[in-house]
């Protein structure tokens, strides 16, 4: 192996030409989810699942809870899950940079569902802990709900796709290349 | 997170009035004043009434992306490397520029949405949705994707030729 001439210049090609392809599935996916018909009928009814399972995992917790339909309360506390809590922005960051990727379809399609539910997984634990912090150490609430909580869930998004990119996606492109 | 909490009150300062210069050279006649307080960015129109509320922006909301750009610069595994500190600076120079106009759409969907009947007044449909959407776009999925494209098209990775004369990228962190 020997380092490429030109390579660098083809690297730079390369990584803008994801990026256009990135940028421009992010907003068309944004477009998507702001149609009103798509957030009353898949967005909110998917937010509400999200609250359930989070209030339920909650009340295992031996939290004393009650969820009515993007709300999760208790006596002294209540939160609503809204957009931008319920993990489709780091959905959204995930598919579009799978997609933007050049591998093999079957491997793009396995790579958003998997990193959907891997997604969704940790969001609901995050909306159950954010709950728990508001409701027993309210003075943090606010720096975990904006800056930590919202840098976990997109930094593990990002994690999964360079993973998907890593382990499963570019070998096998290689391969099939060859 | 402590680079980004630490610096906020300077930078939220340098934001205000980069914002504050392009929304003033926007408007006939100039009217938009903005100034820090605490972690906000309040909004000052000479326009507005003595004694009526200013609205606020909390500026830790549009800029908290430099914690994940800086977080995917550090995970790579030459972190203090020139290539990745000369990527990193350029990356949070070029983000700066996207604070600016998150903040920007910000107060234009403050001026076009939420001022009741002065917004209704100075401000079509078409535009009452344009800022809207950009505002909510930018802090929905806009700032984590330029956060992350940044990260993507500036830290370092070589090229290396495969011996049948097929290429494949060496990263320090994933493919591109």
């Amino acid at each position: 192996m020997s380092i490429a001439r030109g390579g660098d210049e083809r690297l730079k090609r390369d990584r803008a030409l994801f990026l256009v392809r990135f940028i421009g599935i992010v907003v068309g996916l944004y477009i998507l989810i702001a149609l009103n018909p798509v957030n009353d009928h898949v967005i909110v009814p998917f937010t509400r699942f999200i609250t359930v399972i989070a209030g339920w995992m909650l009340g295992a917790a031996g939290q004393q809870v009650s969820v009515n339909g993007t709300i999760i309360g208790s006596p002294t506390f209540a939160v609503n899950v809204e957009n931008g809590c319920n993990g489709i922005e780091a959905v959204i960051l995930l598919i579009a940079a799978v997609a933007a990727f050049p591998a093999r379809w079957i491997d793009r399609i396995l790579g958003i569902i998997l990193g959907f539910l891997a997604v969704q997984i940790v969001n609901t634990f995050r909306v159950a802990m954010l709950f728990w912090l508001g409701a027993h150490h309210p003075t943090v609430f606010q720096l975990f709900h904006v800056a930590v909580w919202q840098s976990l869930i997109i930094l593990f998004s990002v994690g999964l796709f360079v993973l998907w990119s890593w382990k499963f996606a570019a070998p096998k492109a290689l391969a099939t290349s060859r | 997170m402590l680079i980004w909490w630490g610096g906020s009150p300077s930078y939220n300062v340098a934001l205000a009035r980069s914002a504050e210069m392009v929304l003033r050279w926007s408007e006939r006649p100039p009217v938009t004043r903005l100034r820090t307080e605490e972690r906000q960015i309040i909004v000052e129109r000479q326009d507005f009434a003595r004694g009526s509320p200013r609205p606020g922006v909390p500026a830790h909301d549009l800029t908290f992306n430099f914690i994940i750009m800086m977080t995917l610069f550090a995970a790579g595994r030459e972190t203090f490397s020139n290539r990745n500190v000369a990527g990193l600076l350029l990356a949070a120079a070029i983000l700066f520029l996207t604070h600016v106009a998150g903040l920007i759409v910000t107060i234009k969907s403050i001026y076009a949405l939420q001022l009741g009947a002065w917004s209704q007044a100075n401000y079509g449909s078409v535009a009452r949705n344009i800022w809207g959407a950009a505002a909510h776009f930018y802090r929905l999925v806009g700032m984590y994707a330029f956060a992350v494209g940044l990260w993507w098209l500036l830290r370092p990775g070589v090229v290396v030729e495969m011996p049948k004369g097929r290429s494949v990228r060496k990263r320090k962190s994933a493919r591109s």
